[in-house]
């Protein structure tokens, strides 16, 4: 049994009123490749922050090679000799591998200037030592992602970390390139570095990891050596039983196709065919970088299709721009709430009416009156929990922004409301108040196509799941089908309907 | 690590209201202290010549501030308003001269400063270029084009009456101060009550998000170069009608500055989607009662650069601790 390099112990946190984290232990062995698993908001990130200095715990310890430490800030976190490699990486495209190595602690020669000859020649030790073929003069921004990450891991060993934290550091890479890092993580764990590996592909982490921690809900599900567990009971760690029994869909009957896409082509995605019903909820699915997200932008009008066509209501249409979508009935509440959705200098009944202002507009003026009636329909309708709607969209909850959004596309009229990740960073009360709503919408004639990452999510909204896989549609499964590793199996492309069909 | 106390829910309501009345009007506070401040410093200052002399002063500014404003807010930038004031109040005296009309002359400058905003509104929309880059070209090259068709000189009106548009007074008070006013609150009812306006802001603020909220993004910008094209041409027309000529070499220099100046001491976030039409007439007044104060006061007019930098500078400083 190795030493425990790192113990968290009892980490508490709360934002606002949501607890992310509830007294969480956590420790992690010299030498090992350590798997941090749960959800989406289970509070992976939250215990990761804290242990890189990014945020303060309300409460806990963290005892390092059997010391407490204080970790208040990222360089007392750097002290203590953590690395954290984000997923958007901290490299600049334009310099060259080793200035990237060395950006904030360059070497300086007797004279004062820049030591680069001293800077490749220790660059080049610790690629040798990673096991990596590269030149340290290459261009960053050249170089394939795999060898970005190494960069990033070479850089925490340039600051002699003994523990690396990666955020899904595969996600966005091609199968070659993820056996590469792992090979490099290999290197790292016979070296005595820790590595705590955040991702959600269960297969990598039976594959490559040696201990594993789940969180849910805050709360520590699970913890204990890969050798004693398999994908089917991480899964369950991560779900949790209550939540798989929780049912929140309602069988209805489903009305005529109302949209039909024939073979769309576009940057991401490739040969796209689906359709969608009257009243029905259509799951969407895949790893990210699976295309789906792409797909649902350019059915929008916000990027461009190279081919194929849409058929909405039994006519084809022609949608270059997303005001053209919004003619055909089409809405849409994309991911990443603060960039793409919300206007936040504005309040919540600007916020709500900017897609169909038309309707409160008097001899071309705006009505603040006719405005403010039209809102209040939807706060008793749906539910938004707002004081003021005059006030700042921001002073509502995540929950009730999306409510916001959503409304802004039912009082335009859309009946085809296209949702990206609906209750990505909700907690878990609004959750599934925005599942009801939607069903509740369904049940009124509205069509809904959900995309999202939580396979849990689709059990629990969808009539039938579409699954992609690298930019091309790999299943589409009826809800009696939609297991949870069936959809693993296609959207990590094992297998694909057509090759049985 | 210590327990960190929830600042978010105990946060009385009351602070908001008074951080939100401050962030509304504090260019008006800071406006009527330096007037209460300019009484103090020269018996003349509250005489009603002088004031209204203030107010014809900034009156070719300040409509060009409005025109900067809506552009600004829209996530913009325009560096070409004093060039384009030069180009189109030569070419409307060139057309007038030649014509003999005055309205065809009028016409001339409001078109072309129209066109020159819709071309750097289509550069910036279809071409994807930055509005900095797009208008500081378009600078050099409205103040080049002015600069040959007039030799590097002026051209002067021969049209009787054409003066009367800047000179002429009702009520003891010149046109173009009505002018301004008038410009004043249509620019305000336009960003404060229509879609266009909305639109504007929500642009400047998230233009993505504007963009999936099925605004047509570049239908608005082109919009708002334009309509601040029209503004400059109304300048423009003010301009050259003052002293009845346009200097290619001298007219308009620096207003693109002055004007942006107006919009920063007014409140407007540089970029975008905060903002107000009354901030920027503040701002505009604001730095119209600082020139006067220093002519009273006898101060050389070389230091009106050096008050006018402290003050732009100030108003900013103020606004970022707001945030």
């Amino acid at each position: 049994m190795s030493r425990i390099r790192l113990e968290m112990k009892g980490i508490t946190k709360s934002f606002g009123g949501v607890q992310a984290l509830k007294g969480v232990d956590f420790s992690v062995n010299e030498g090992e490749i350590h798997a941090l698993l749960g959800e989406n908001g289970a509070g992976k990130s939250t215990l990761m922050n804290i242990l890189g200095g990014v945020i303060p715990a309300d409460a806990g310890e963290i005892w390092m090679d059997g010391r407490p430490v204080r970790i208040s800030s990222p360089q007392d976190s750097k002290r203590c000799g953590i690395s954290f490699i984000h997923q958007e990486l901290n490299l600049i495209p334009d310099m060259t591998v080793y200035e990237n190595l060395f950006l904030g602690s360059e070497m300086v020669s007797a004279y004062g200037f820049v030591d680069a000859k001293r800077m490749i020649q220790e660059t080049r030790r610790i690629l040798d030592m990673l096991g990596v073929q590269l030149d340290p003069e290459a261009i960053v921004g050249k170089l394939d992602a795999s060898l970005k990450q190494v960069i990033e891991i070479a850089k925490s060993l340039l600051n002699e970390s003994n523990i690396i934290i990666m955020d899904e550091p595969t996600t966005s890479l091609t199968d070659r390139e993820i056996q590469h890092i792992f090979h490099v993580m290999r290197t790292l764990r016979s070296k005595g570095v820790s590595i705590i590996f955040i991702s959600h592909k269960l297969q990598e982490v039976i594959q490559f990891c040696d201990r594993y921690t789940v969180l849910r809900d805050g709360e520590l599900s699970s913890t204990g050596r890969i050798a004693d567990t398999d994908e089917e009971k991480i899964a369950q760690a991560m779900v949790g039983k209550e939540v798989l029994k929780q049912q929140v869909y309602r069988p209805r009957a489903l009305g005529e196709v109302v949209l039909e896409a024939n073979g769309l082509h576009g940057g991401a995605f490739h040969d796209i065919r689906f359709t969608l019903r009257k009243g029905e909820i259509l799951g969407f699915t895949g790893l990210s970088g699976a295309g789906h997200s792409e797909l649902m932008e350019a059915l929008f009008g916000y990027r461009p299709k190279t081919a194929g066509e849409v058929w909405i209501k039994g006519r084809t249409a022609v949608i270059r721009h997303p005001k053209q979508a919004l003619a055909s009935g089409l809405g849409f509440v994309p991911k990443n709430r603060k960039e793409s959705a919300i206007i936040k200098d504005m309040s919540i009944l600007e916020n709500f009416t900017l897609a169909s202002l038309g309707k409160v507009l008097r001899f071309g003026f705006i009505e603040r009156k006719r405005e403010r009636e039209k809102f209040q329909a939807y706060r008793e309708q749906i539910n938004i929990k707002a004081g003021n709607p005059e006030l700042p969209i921001t002073s509502l909850s995540g929950g009730n922004q999306q409510k916001v959004i959503l409304a802004k596309w039912l009082e335009a009229d859309a009946d085809i409301i296209i949702l990206d990740n609906p209750t990505q960073g909700v907690d878990v009360g609004a959750k599934s108040e925005i599942y009801q709503l939607i069903l509740e919408l369904a049940e009124k004639g509205k069509s809904f196509i959900v995309l999202s990452s939580e396979i849990p999510e689709i059990q629990k909204l969808c009539d039938r799941v579409v699954v992609m896989y690298q930019g091309r549609v790999t299943a589409i499964l009826d809800r009696e089908e939609a297991t949870e590793g069936r959809i693993m199996m296609y959207a990590t492309g094992a297998k694909s309907q057509a090759d049985t069909a | 690590m210590q327990p960190v106390p929830n600042h978010k829910q105990t946060l009385p309501k009351r602070s908001i209201n008074i951080k939100r009345l401050w962030e509304q009007y504090s260019v008006i506070i800071a406006f009527s202290i330096l007037i209460v401040i300019a009484a103090f410093v020269h018996e003349n200052f509250f005489t009603s010549g002088n004031l209204i002399n203030i107010l014809r002063q900034v009156a070719i500014i300040g409509i060009i501030a409005l025109g900067q404003t809506i552009v600004i807010l829209s996530g913009g930038f325009d560096l070409s308003v004093g060039a384009s004031l030069a180009l189109s109040g030569a070419a409307g005296i060139a057309v007038m001269n030649h014509t003999g009309s005055i309205f065809m002359g009028v016409a001339t400058t409001i078109l072309c400063a129209m066109l020159i905003g819709a071309v750097n509104g289509t550069l910036i929309t279809k071409g994807k270029i930055a509005p900095f880059i797009v208008t500081l070209g378009m600078m050099a090259s409205a103040r080049s084009i002015a600069l040959y068709f007039a030799d590097g000189g002026s051209s002067t009106g021969k049209v009787d009456g054409f003066t009367q548009i800047a000179n002429g007074e009702l009520l003891g008070i010149s046109y173009p101060v009505y002018l301004f006013f008038a410009a004043v609150l249509v620019i305000y009812t336009i960003m404060k009550k229509t879609r266009f306006g909305r639109h504007v802001y929500a642009i400047g603020s998230n233009e993505k998000a504007a963009l999936l909220s099925a605004i047509q993004v570049n239908r608005v910008k082109m919009a708002a170069y334009t309509l601040c094209g029209l503004l400059v041409g109304i300048s423009a027309v003010i301009e050259s009608s003052r002293l009845n000529s346009i200097s290619s070499s001298s007219s308009g220099i620096s207003y693109e500055l002055d004007a942006i100046a107006a919009v920063v001491i007014g409140g407007t976030r540089l970029s975008g989607g905060k903002g107000s039409i009354l901030g920027t007439l503040f701002g505009v007044l604001i730095l119209g009662v600082l020139n006067n104060m220093i002519n009273l006061m006898n101060v050389s007019p070389y230091l009106q650069g050096l008050v006018k930098g402290c003050i732009i500078i100030i108003a900013v400083l103020l606004q970022k601790r707001e945030n």
